[in-house]
C-alpha cells in the first residue's frame, strides 16, 4: 500500500474547493465557541481534517477515477468519520436550546427513529455502489458533489440516534447495540459482495483514464483493477465494522454507568414486577 | 539427511523470514506468559497467607486502560510485521487485464492426488511423481492444484504450505538456499492414506538439475535391449491392467490416473514414502499394495510369483 | 409482567418420587434443574466415549508404523472424537449448567419455555444416538469434524457415515437453537425484580453472549449441511468442482459457524471462572464491566474472523491481512479478561481448594493456548504450523486446558448446590494433579511434534528421529487424564453417599443460587433477598460491607420484554442467517458462471410476480387481523385471518405450479448450479410458508373457538413476526433470483 504515498506531489490537490466548506464551517464553529478550546474543539478539528483529507490528499485524487479502494476510503471518511466527529463537537447546551423548540424537537425525534438512520447509513453505501450509479457519479463532477453531500447527510442521520448531543434522542443502549451490529452486518454483506464478485462494481475504475500520467506508477507496484476492487471491498467491510464495534463499546460503557434516577414510574414498574411474582 | 525440527531449521529465505517472525512472537509470548504466571503465583503465595477479609475492590478503569496499552502495541506490531511478510511472500502471478492468469510465469505445476503428488515442469514437459528436483538458489513459482479432494503442499524447511484445491490454482515460491533433500508432506486430511502422501524436494546445483531434466526427457520410445524376463514383464504390463492407470512414455501405457512410471526405477521411494525403492521392496509392494498402504487406489492384483518377477524386472529397466 | 410458566402444584407433582415411576418422572420432566442434570449426564457419558476414542488413537500413535487400528478405523475415530467432544460434550454440558443455574442466578422460578427446553434436550439425545448408530452400520463418519468437501461428497465418501453425520448434526442443531432461544428469553424476561441486566452474574452474562452466538452462528452450519445433503442425495453440485461447484464455499460456511463455535465453548468457561475466582478470593470480580464488555467485543469480532482457519487456502494477500487484523484484535479483549482474573486474585484472601486449583490451572493453561493462538493469527506462522500437531496442541490447550479445567472448577463449586453434599477435597486435589500432569504431558509435547513436521490426522508415521519418543510421552499422558477422570467419578460416587452436608451456602458465595436450599426446591426459592447490587447474597450476609453502599450499579427499570415476541425475534434472527447464507450461495454461483449453462431463462418472473403480490398482501391482511384482535372485534379478526391464510395458500399453489412446469421441462435440482440454488432457496422458503400457514390455521381454530382474545394478542403477534419475516425473505428471493439484482 506504500504505492499510494510514494508517488509525486501530483497526488496532492491543494487547490480544492473543499477548503471553502472547511473554512466557513471552522469560522462558524469558532464564532459560536467564542474561541474557547475544549475536547469538542479537538473533535471538530478531527472532523475538518478528515473532510479536507478526503479531497486534498491522495485519497481524493486517486478516488477520482484511479483507484476504487481510494474511492471507498473517501466514502468512509465522508459517511462515518466526518459526521461522527461533527456530532461529537456540537455543544450540548446549544443543541439542547435549538431542539427545545417544539418543531425542532419533533424533527429531532424523527431523526432518532432507528430505522431511518440505519436505512440512510447503509442505503447510501449500497445505492452508490450499484454499478451504473457508481460509474455515473465518478464520471460526472456535479453528480459526484451531490453524492458526497448525500454521504455527509446520511452520516449525520446515521449517527444521530447514537451520538446526538441531546440525550433524549439517544436509542436505548441495548437497541443501539443491535442498531450498530446490524449496520456492521450490512457493511459486511456489501464488502463481501464487492470483494468476491467477478463483476466490476465501478467500470470507471476498471479502465481508468490516466489524466495525470500516474497509472504506470500504480501498476508497477502490482496493483491491478481486480486487486483494487478486492481491496476496496475489504476496506468497505473491516474498517467500518471496527468503528461500529468501538461505538458499541462506547454505548456499552454508557449503559453500564447509567445509574438513571429511578423515576416514580419505573419504581412502580419494579414493584408491579415484584407483586406479579409473589 | 532430513532435519529433526524442520520448522526451526529453515533452508530458504522464505522459511528464514517465517522462522524469524515465529521467534519474535515466541519471545513476546514467553515474556507475556512469564509476567502473567508470575503475577498469578505471587498473588497465590500472598493470598494463601492472608486471613482477613480483603478490601472489596471493584476495579479501576484507569488500571484497565493502562493494562490495555501493552497488548495494543503488541497487536499493532504483529499486524505490521506479519502483513509485511504476507505481501513479500505473495506468489500470485500478476493478473492480466482480462483477469486471466499469465501462464508463462509458472515454473512448476504440482497436482495432488489421493495419495500421491504429480509434478510437471511446463518448460520441459517433464512429468514425475513425489520427487521434485529444483536448482539451488533459484526462486520457482509453483502452481498447486488438486485432481480430487483438498490436499496441502508443505515442505517445512522451505517455507509456507498451501492447499491443493480442485478447481482452483494456488501459487507459492519454492526455493532452497543449500543443496539437500527436503521432506514434504500432505498437510490437509484427504482420506484413508493421508498419512502416506509424502514427497521430497531435492535441491541440486544448476548443472545437476539440467542433467536431471535431460535424463527425464530422455527418449524411452526406442526399445532397449530387454532380457526375456524383462520383455515378458513389459508384455504383462501392457496386457494386464497396469497400463489403465499408468504412463510409460513411448509405450501404449498412457493413462494418468496413477503416477507416471517412465523413470520409475530412478525414484527413491515407493507409494509416496511408504518404503524405499528397491527391487525387493517393489516386489513386496506389487504383491499386495493394500498391505503396505491400506485403502490406496492400487488394488491387490494377486499376481503369481512369476508375473511378479517379470514385472519387477521390467520396472527396474525404467531408468 | 410475566410469571413462572408452571404453577406450583404441577411442579410438586412432578417431584413426588414413586420408585417405579422415577424414570418416567425424569423422562417427562419439565423442571429446568432436572433437564440441566440430564444434559450434564449426557455430556459425561459422551465424554467417556470421546475420551475412549482418544485413548484408542493415542495407542495407535504410541509408536511408529503401528497397526493397532486400520487407517479407516483411525479416520472414523478422530472424526467422531472431534464431533463428539464439540457437539455432544462441550455444548450439552454448558447448556446443562446454564439450564440449572441461569434461572437460579437471576432469581427465576423456571426457564421461559420449559417444554421447548425439554424438546431441545431430546433432540440432542436422539441426534446423538443417530450419530452413534452409524458405528453399527460399519461406517461411522470419517471426513473429519469439519468434513471438508469434496472429500465428504458422495464421490469420495460413498458410505453412509457422512449422511449420519449431517442428519445427526442437523437434529442436534435444531435442539441447540431451541435451547439457546429458551436461555436467551429466560435471561431477558425472567429476571427477578431489582436484577437489571447490568447486575446479572457474569456467568449469566457470558451465557447470554453464548446463546446469541448459537442463535446467529448455527444456521450457517445448517445451511452448509443442507447443501451437502442435497449434493449427496439429490445430486446437486454445490460442492462439486467438476460441475462448477466450489470446494472453498463449504469452508467459509463451516468456519462462519466454526469460529463462533470456539467462543460458544469457551465463553461459558470464562463465566464460570469469573464466578469462582472472586468467591474463593473473597472479593468481587475486578472490573465487572470490562469482563462483561470484553465478551461483547469477543462476540462481535468472533463473527468476522472465520477465515483465519483458511489462511492456507490461498484467499489472496489482502484477505489474509484483514483477517489477521481481526484475529489479532481478539487478543485485546481476551487479555483484558486475563488481567481482571489476575487482579481479582491479587490481594484476595485465597481459599485454595480444588475449585480454585482448577481455576488457576485454567488461567495458566488458557494463557498458553491464547498465546499460541496469537501465533496462528500471524499469517506466515499459520502457513507453517496449521494442520500440524502444533495446532492440535493449541486448541487442546484452549478446550481442555481452558474449558475442561473450568468445568471441573465449576463442578467442585456447584456440586454442593446440586446435591446438598460436598465433594471430597482430598480426592479433588489428587484428581487435579493427575489432570495437570496428564494434560501437559500429552499436549505440551505436541507443540514440538508440530515443529518437527508431524501433520495432524495421520494414522501412523515413519520412524523419524524423536517422533516415537514424543508420541510415546503424549500417549502415556493420556492415561493420567483417564485416571484423573476415574478419580473424579469415584469422588462423585462416594461424596453422594458420605460427603459432608453442604448447607445453603458453604462457600460464603455471592449470587442468588446460594440463597436457596441445597438442592433447591422445585420452585427454586421460598424468598428472595433484595437485589440492590451484583452480589445480593453477599449484601445479605455482610450488610456492613454491602456492595450497594460503595459501588452503585444501574438499577432495574422493572420492564421486561414480551416473552413470545422475544422468542419469535430470536427465531427469525436465526432463520435470517440461514436464508442469507443460501442467498449468498446463489449470488456466488450465479455471477461466477455468467453466460454458462444457466436455466434462469426458464423462470417466468411475471407470473411469479403476481403470486408474490398475494404473499405480500397477506402481510397487510395479517396486520389488519392483528389490529382487529387487539380491538376485540372477533369476526373481523377471523375474516382477515382467513384472507391471510387464503393468500398464503394461493402463493404456495403458484409455487407448486411453477415447480411442476420446471420438472416437466426436465429442470431439476441436479441440472446445474442455477437450478440447485433455485430449488434449495425456494424450497426452504416454501417449507417456511407452509409452516406459517399451519401456524395461522391453528390461530384461526383458536380464534373461532374463542380461545384467542385480545389479551393473548401477543402470541398472535409472535406468529405475525414470523409471517412478516417469511414475506420479507421472499422479497429478497424474488429480487435476487427472479429479477437478477446483484448479477
Amino acid at each position: 500500500m506504500s504505492s499510494y504515498f510514494d508517488l509525486t506531489s501530483e497526488l496532492w490537490k491543494w487547490a480544492s474547493p473543499v477548503w471553502l466548506l472547511v473554512l466557513s464551517l471552522t469560522l462558524i464553529f469558532f464564532i459560536v465557541q467564542r474561541g474557547a478550546l475544549s475536547r469538542r474543539g479537538l473533535y471538530f478539528v478531527v472532523a475538518m481534517f478528515a473532510l479536507a483529507m478526503a479531497y486534498v490528499s491522495p485519497i481524493g485524487v486517486l478516488s477520482d477515477g484511479y483507484l476504487f479502494s481510494a474511492h471507498v476510503i473517501q466514502h468512509l471518511l465522508l459517511l462515518l468519520i466526518v459526521p461522527l466527529f461533527l456530532l461529537l463537537s456540537l455543544s450540548k447546551s446549544a443543541t439542547e436550546a435549538i431542539f427545545s423548540h417544539p418543531f425542532m424537537n419533533r424533527m429531532g425525534h424523527v431523526l432518532a427513529v432507528p430505522f431511518l438512520g440505519w436505512l440512510s447509513g447503509l442505503g447510501v453505501m449500497w445505492f452508490w455502489h450499484i454499478p451504473s450509479f457508481c460509474n455515473a457519479s465518478t464520471e460526472s463532477y456535479s453528480l459526484g458533489i451531490f453524492r458526497d453531500a448525500t454521504f455527509l447527510l446520511a452520516g449525520l442521520v446515521f449517527w444521530w440516534p447514537i451520538f446526538s448531543p441531546v440525550k433524549r434522542f439517544h436509542l436505548p443502549s441495548p437497541l443501539a447495540m443491535i442498531y450498530l451490529f446490524s449496520a456492521c452486518l450490512g457493511c459486511t454483506l456489501l464488502g463481501i459482495y464487492i470483494t468476491f464478485t467477478v463483476i466490476s462494481i465501478c467500470p470507471a475504475f476498471a479502465n481508468p483514464v490516466d489524466r495525470l500520467g500516474i497509472m504506470h506508477l500504480l501498476y508497477d507496484q502490482g496493483m491491478t483493477p481486480a486487486l483494487d476492487q478486492r481491496l476496496g471491498g475489504l476496506l468497505m467491510w473491516v474498517p467500518p465494522c471496527s468503528l461500529y464495534v468501538c461505538a458499541i463499546m462506547v454505548v456499552l460503557r454508557r449503559w453500564y454507568s447509567d445509574m438513571g434516577q429511578l423515576t416514580p414510574q419505573s419504581t412502580g414498574a419494579t414493584n408491579a414486577l415484584r407483586e406479579a411474582r409473589s | 539427511m532430513n532435519s529433526v525440527i524442520p520448522v526451526l531449521d529453515p533452508a530458504s529465505p522464505q522459511a528464514e523470514s517465517i522462522n524469524n517472525l515465529f521467534m519474535q512472537v515466541l519471545v513476546i509470548s514467553a515474556i507475556i506468559f512469564t509476567i502473567v504466571s508470575g503475577l498469578i503465583l505471587v498473588a497465590i503465595y500472598r493470598g494463601r497467607r492472608k486471613h482477613t477479609l480483603p478490601e472489596q475492590d471493584f476495579g479501576s478503569e484507569k488500571a484497565e486502560i493502562a493494562w490495555m496499552v501493552g497488548p495494543v502495541i503488541i497487536v499493532i506490531w504483529l499486524v505490521a510485521i506479519s502483513a509485511h511478510l504476507v505481501i513479500t511472500l505473495n506468489a500470485y502471478p500478476p493478473d492480466t487485464h482480462d483477469g486471466n492468469t499469465n501462464h508463462s510465469e509458472i515454473d512448476l505445476i504440482v497436482t495432488g492426488h489421493q495419495w500421491w503428488w504429480e509434478v510437471e515442469y511446463p518448460d520441459s514437459g517433464v512429468i514425475s511423481a513425489n520427487e521434485i528436483y529444483i536448482p539451488v538458489g533459484k526462486k520457482l513459482r509453483v502452481q498447486i492444484s488438486s485432481a480430487d479432494v483438498i490436499h496441502s503442499f508443505w515442505v517445512a524447511q522451505l517455507g509456507q504450505k498451501i492447499d491443493a484445491i480442485p478447481g482452483r490454482e494456488n501459487y507459492i515460491w519454492l526455493e532452497a538456499s543449500k543443496p539437500g533433500s527436503y521432506q514434504g508432506r500432505c498437510s490437509e486430511y484427504c482420506g484413508a492414506q493421508h498419512a502416506w502422501m509424502n514427497f521430497k524436494v531435492y535441491a541440486v546445483s544448476q548443472p545437476e538439475y539440467e542433467q536431471w531434466i535431460a535424463s527425464e526427457k530422455k527418449d524411452t520410445s526406442q526399445p532397449k535391449l530387454l532380457t526375456p524376463l524383462e520383455a515378458a514383464g513389459k508384455q504383462f504390463f501392457m496386457q494386464a491392467t497396469c497400463q489403465q492407470c499408468h504412463t510409460v512414455a513411448g509405450t501404449t501405457a498412457k493413462a494418468r490416473i496413477g503416477p507416471d512410471l517412465t523413470h520409475f526405477a530412478r525414484r527413491k521411494e515407493i507409494g509416496a514414502g511408504v518404503i524405499e525403492n528397491s527391487p525387493e521392496n517393489l516386489a513386496v509392494w506389487l504383491k499386495d499394495p493394500q498391505a503396505l498402504k491400506p485403502g490406496c487406489k492400487m488394488p491387490n492384483f494377486k499376481l503369481n510369483d512369476e508375473h511378479l518377477k517379470q514385472l519387477v524386472a521390467y520396472l527396474e529397466t525404467l531408468k | 409482567m410475566t410469571t413462572g410458566s408452571i404453577n406450583q402444584s404441577e411442579l410438586t407433582s412432578l417431584d413426588t418420587p414413586v420408585t417405579s415411576t422415577v424414570m418416567l418422572d425424569w423422562v417427562s420432566t419439565l423442571d429446568h434443574k432436572r433437564i440441566g442434570i440430564m444434559y450434564i449426564l449426557t455430556a459425561v457419558f459422551y465424554l467417556a466415549i470421546g475420551g475412549f476414542e482418544a485413548l484408542l488413537m493415542r495407542i495407535q500413535l504410541a509408536y511408529p508404523n503401528n497397526t493397532f487400528l486400520s487407517p479407516e478405523m483411525f479416520n472414523q475415530l478422530f472424526t467422531m472424537h472431534g464431533t463428539t467432544m464439540v457437539f455432544l460434550v462441550g455444548m450439552p454440558v454448558l447448556t446443562g449448567f446454564a439450564n440449572y443455574f441461569v434461572p437460579l442466578m437471576i432469581g427465576a422460578r423456571d426457564v421461559a419455555f420449559p417444554r421447548l427446553n425439554a424438546f431441545g434436550f431430546w433432540m440432542l439425545f436422539f441426534g446423538a444416538l443417530l450419530l452413534h448408530y452409524s458405528f453399527l452400520t460399519g461406517s461411522a463418519p470419517n471426513a473429519g469434524w469439519f468434513s471438508y468437501v469434496p472429500l465428504s461428497t458422495k464421490a469420495y465418501s460413498s458410505l453412509q457415515g457422512v449422511d449420519y453425520w449431517i442428519i445427526g448434526l442437523l437434529i442436534m442443531g435444531i435442539g441447540s437453537v431451541s435451547g439457546a432461544i429458551n436461555i436467551f428469553a429466560t435471561i431477558i424476561c425472567m429476571r427477578a425484580p431489582g436484577m437489571s441486566l447490568q447486575r446479572v452474574p457474569l456467568f449469566v452474562w457470558m451465557m447470554l453472549m453464548q446463546v446469541i452466538l448459537i442463535i446467529l452462528a448455527l444456521p450457517a452450519l445448517n445451511s452448509a449441511l443442507s447443501m451437502l445433503l442435497l449434493d449427496r442425495w439429490l445430486g446437486s453440485a454445490f460442492f462439486d468442482p467438476t460441475r462448477g461447484g466450489s470446494a472453498v464455499l463449504w469452508q467459509h460456511y463451516f468456519w462462519i459457524f466454526g469460529h463462533p463455535e470456539v467462543y460458544i465453548l469457551i465463553l461459558p468457561g470464562f463465566g464460570m471462572i469469573s464466578e469462582i475466582i472472586p468467591v474463593f478470593s473473597r472479593k468481587p470480580i475486578y472490573g465487572y464491566t470490562f469482563v462483561a464488555g470484553s465478551s461483547v467485543a469477543i462476540v462481535l469480532l468472533g463473527y468476522g474472523v472465520w477465515a483465519h482457519h483458511m489462511f492456507a487456502v490461498g484467499l489472496g494477500m489482502y484477505a489474509d491481512i484483514f483477517f489477521a487484523v481481526g484475529s489479532l484484535l481478539i487478543a485485546i479483549p481476551t487479555g483484558i479478561k486475563v488481567f481482571n482474573w489476575t487482579a481479582t486474585l491479587w490481594g484476595g484472601e485465597l481459599r485454595f481448594n480444588t475449585a480454585l486449583h482448577f481455576a488457576v490451572g485454567f488461567l495458566l493453561q488458557f494463557v498458553i493456548g491464547g498465546l499460541t493462538g496469537i501465533m496462528f493469527a500471524a499469517v506466515p506462522i499459520d502457513w507453517q504450523l496449521t494442520d500440524t500437531y502444533f495446532v492440535v496442541a493449541h486448541f487442546h490447550y484452549v478446550l481442555i486446558g481452558g474449558l475442561v479445567f473450568s468445568l471441573f472448577a465449576a463442578a467442585y463449586y456447584w456440586f454442593p448446590k446440586m446435591t446438598g453434599r460436598m465433594l471430597s477435597e482430598r480426592w479433588g486435589i489428587f484428581q487435579f494433579w493427575l489432570w495437570v500432569l496428564g494434560f501437559n504431558m500429552t499436549f505440551m509435547v505436541q507443540h514440538f511434534l508440530g515443529l518437527m513436521g508431524m501433520p495432524r490426522r495421520v494414522y501412523t508415521y515413519a520412524d523419524n528421529p524423536g517422533w516415537a519418543l514424543l508420541n510415546g510421552v503424549a500417549s502415556i499422558g493420556a492415561i493420567f487424564m483417564a485416571l484423573g477422570t476415574l478419580v473424579f467419578l469415584w469422588n462423585i460416587w462416594i461424596s453422594l453417599r458420605k460427603g459432608k452436608i453442604a448447607g445453603d451456602n458453604p462457600w460464603d458465595a455471592f449470587t442468588l443460587e446460594w440463597a436457596t436450599t441445597s438442592p433447591p426446591p422445585p420452585e427454586n426459592f421460598n424468598t428472595l433477598p433484595e437485589i440492590k447490587s451484583r452480589r445480593p447474597v453477599w449484601d445479605k450476609n455482610h450488610p456492613e460491607f454491602a456492595d450497594w453502599k460503595t459501588a452503585q450499579t444501574p438499577p432495574d427499570n422493572g420492564k421486561r420484554f414480551n416473552l413470545p415476541k422475544l422468542a419469535a425475534w430470536a427465531f427469525i434472527a436465526s432463520e435470517a442467517v440461514f436464508f442469507l447464507l443460501l442467498l449468498i450461495a446463489f449470488v456466488v454461483f450465479n455471477t461466477r458462471h455468467r453466460g454458462g449453462e444457466v436455466t434462469s431463462s426458464v423462470l417466468d418472473a411475471e407470473r411469479t410476480g403476481i403470486f408474490s403480490l398475494f404473499l405480500i398482501s397477506s402481510s397487510v391482511t395479517f396486520w389488519l387481523a392483528e389490529r382487529f384482535l387487539q380491538a376485540g372485534k372477533r369476526s373481523m379478526f377471523i375474516f382477515y385471518l382467513g384472507i391471510t391464510i387464503l393468500f398464503g395458500t394461493i402463493f404456495l399453489a403458484g409455487q407448486v405450479w411453477e415447480y411442476a412446469g420446471l420438472l416437466s421441462d426436465n429442470v431439476t435440482i441436479n441440472t446445474d448450479l442455477f437450478s440447485a440454488t433455485f430449488f434449495t432457496i425456494t424450497g426452504f422458503h416454501g417449507i417456511h410458508v407452509t409452516a406459517g400457514v399451519i401456524a395461522l390455521l391453528i390461530m384461526l381454530i383458536m380464534g373461532v373457538k374463542g380461545n384467542l382474545t385480545s389479551k393473548k394478542s401477543h402470541v398472535f403477534g409472535a406468529v405475525g413476526i414470523y409471517w412478516h419475516f417469511v414475506d420479507i425473505v421472499w422479497l429478497a428471493v424474488f429480487g435476487i433470483i427472479y429479477l437478477g439484482l446483484l448479477q
